[in-house]
């Protein structure tokens, strides 16, 4: 039992996932259950797994640390295996074995990425969840899941080379393989080191950065119903996690992060597929934490680890929701949608749970983990973060915590009938709304879990600082909050009052994906056809300069033709005489 | 648990009209009560005392920030804005 500690964590999900196919020869609903099992055992190893660093081994000359868990990578490790648990319960009646296998590996991947002590052990899971999440897009309907799948294939690649890259270049330059901060705690990306430059692109495109982030909405809502809910959980937390061990303090993170909260909100404005608002909203939340990491003060950091333990939770429970609704109804584009809380009143009480959290309402788990972000960006006097972080919680109320409720239970009836969701899908979003409110109630447990007790500092009225400890329920914090998030909801029946908000529509909305889906294409096909006119222009000229060449020989070469008309033998004698009278002449001046 | 769809016709408690109404009243109410509440408590603890202490920051602050954030949505629509089968045609 103890030498199993040396194995990365997640492990026994990946090699039982491949026993799952010999599981659903007996019957199909086996390899479902086996996975619920694979993540509930694998859960209960991980927490008698003790901490510390276990599992090194020599590679060829280089030192290898395959699991270490701190305080950073338990919090990421307890996280992965409650969402792996929900997850395999949302998805208990999925016939599709493949899709099992796939989300196992990919949970697996992930955990045992998140307890990496090194570099080379954090590449190759990195890859195993980029190859095994896509199977989990391929498995969505039609031929645009498979087209987006590839896009998002290619570009987790490409993540993962940028990363080994960097980490080739950081072994040459002498500075080892251990996985550990690039930036030192306080630091400009300039100064970085050309090789964790390129590890921090490969964690920033996993991330969703601003211009890297498309992949996020381009593939999540072509997934599965079931497949989407582990798609949000696991890469880009990961990316989150690893940011946080090897960057923070990182000051362009502020403002990457800072970008990242606010351009999502006003695209989910517009956005009709409400999968796809998911996933800028998702993209907004990560925003909340590349700050905290930016800002790398403890408490933003403890903010950043905090907010993706409950953005985890609320996040799959929305996308639970959402998928019951694709799932029952065949879409989730808000046009269609309407009126389901008649039919589903189960999904629209998780549903509004987990907006609720997600924008932060008191009592819920969203609140005592964003404030701690929010709180650090005050503590460090950055009044322009503090202020982005405030606008950008104002649109989370507007496309979470009321566009998804609002235009999937409510609005106008769609006349839409169908049966409440399959139970195995109420019980996780059960598990998940329990927990979401368990987090804002006893937020305690969730602050005794951070890399350290959280904090907070503040000076008195004689310039005196006071150290205690960070306590989320204070009254001017929750009515502060209150403030902002219900005069919100003000704005929005207000707008609705006034036939100001803007009616959903079914459309395309561009995003940066149209550079490579459109624009390079386009620009590719251009460029091909003005090289096919050079070329063919070059080819017809060439081919009539050869044409009239054999036109020519047949001239001079026909029966008829100057050079193969018989010659008298006496004109031959005349001109190798003059040759030989040529030749003597020369030889001889 | 039935799962069966048994839903029903008739307009449920939250679609009928005296409801709406009323929950809208009670926003108001919660908002107005929400802005007093910053009455009762003084804040020592403030980053930004001249502006979180101010009357009703949050709460105009939140206000107009859904309103542009929805409509700068609005003008993003003009710009971006394509059938729905752009990718597939």
């Amino acid at each position: 039992m103890d030498s199993l500690k040396h194995l990365p964590p997640g492990t026994l999900m990946m090699l039982g996932a491949l026993l799952l196919p010999i599981l659903a020869r007996f019957e199909k609903k086996f390899a479902a259950i086996g996975a619920v099992a694979l993540s509930l055992i694998s859960l209960l190893l991980f927490c008698l797994t003790p901490s510390g660093q276990f599992g090194n081994i020599e590679l060829f000359g280089n030192q290898l640390n395959l699991v270490r868990i701190d305080s950073l990578s338990r919090i990421f490790g307890v996280i992965f295996h409650l969402a792996a648990v929900m997850a395999s319960i949302y998805a208990l009646h999925v016939k599709d074995t493949k899709q099992h296998i796939a989300a196992m590996i990919y949970a697996g991947g992930a955990i045992a990425a998140a307890c990496a002590g090194d570099m080379v052990t954090l590449f190759v899971f990195w890859e195993l969840t980029a190859v095994s999440s896509v199977v989990l897009v391929w498995a969505g309907e039609g031929r645009g899941a498979y087209k987006s799948g590839m896009r998002y294939l290619i570009i987790q690649v490409i993540s993962g080379v940028l990363l080994l890259s960097g980490a080739i270049m950081e072994q040459a330059d002498g500075k080892g393989l251990v996985f550990g901060s690039f930036s030192g705690g306080d630091s400009s990306i300039f100064d970085l080191s050309l090789g964790a430059q390129l590890i921090l692109l490969a964690f920033g495109i996993k991330a969703a950065f601003p211009l890297l982030h498309n992949w996020l909405q381009d593939a999540y809502p072509q997934a599965t119903a079931t497949g989407t809910v582990f798609l949000s959980a696991f890469t880009t937390k990961l990316a989150i996690y690893a940011l946080a061990r090897g960057f923070a303090g990182t000051h362009e993170l502020i403002w990457i992060g800072c970008a990242m909260t606010l351009f999502p909100i006003v695209f989910a404005v517009i956005e009709n597929d409400l999968r796809r608002v998911l996933a800028y909203s998702l993209n907004n939340q990560l925003g909340f934490m590349v700050v905290g990491i930016g800002i790398g003060s403890e408490l933003a950091i403890n903010g950043a680890a905090a907010h993706a333990f409950c953005h985890i939770i609320y996040k799959a429970l929305l996308f639970m929701s959402m998928g019951a609704v694709l799932h029952r109804v065949g879409t989730t584009k808000a046009t269609e949608l309407g009126g389901l809380h008649k039919s589903m009143p189960w999904t629209t009480g998780f549903c509004l749970i987990g907006a609720g959290s997600i924008s932060g309402f008191p009592l819920l788990s969203g609140f005592v983990s964003k404030s701690m972000i929010i709180s650090a960006a005050g503590e460090a006097h950055m009044f322009w973060v503090w202020i982005v972080l405030l606008i950008a919680s104002a649109g989370v109320m507007e496309h979470s915590g009321i566009k998804i409720p609002f235009f999937a239970f409510f609005a106008h009836d769609s006349g839409k009938r169908v049966k409440e969701a399959p139970l195995n899908m109420l019980v996780a979003m059960g598990i998940a709304a329990v927990l979401c409110v368990g987090l804002g109630i006893f937020y305690w447990w969730l602050y005794a879990l951070l890399p350290s007790e959280p904090m907070a500092h503040h000076m008195d009225s004689h310039g005196h600082e006071h150290v205690e400890a960070y306590r989320p329920y204070t009254a001017p914090h929750v009515v502060m909050q209150l403030q902002l998030l219900m005069f919100a909801v003000l704005a929005f029946v207000f707008l609705m009052q006034t036939k100001l908000y803007p009616a959903e529509k079914r459309a395309t909305n561009l995003d940066t994906d149209w550079v490579y889906r459109r624009f390079i294409p386009t620009g590719l096909e251009g460029l091909s056809k003005a090289y096919h006119a050079v070329d063919g222009m070059w080819r017809s000229v060439a081919v009539g300069g050869i044409g009239g060449l054999i036109a020519t020989m047949r001239k001079f070469f026909n029966e008829n033709g100057v050079l193969s008309r018989p010659w008298a033998t006496s004109t031959m004698a005349f001109w190798a005489a003059v040759l030989l009278g040529a030749f003597l002449l020369v030889y001889f001046t | 648990m039935n799962t069966e769809n048994k839903t029903p016709d008739d307009p449920s408690w939250f679609e009928k009209k005296s409801n709406i109404r009323l929950m809208k009243i009670g926003l108001v109410v919660f908002c107005v009560l929400l802005l007093l509440a910053q009455l009762t408590y003084k804040n020592d603890h403030a980053h930004f005392p001249e502006y979180e202490n101010f009357f009703g920051f949050e709460a105009i602050f939140g206000f107009v920030a859904f309103v542009v954030v929805v409509f700068l949505g609005m003008g993003l629509r003009l710009i971006i804005e394509r059938d729905e089968d752009y990718y597939d045609g």
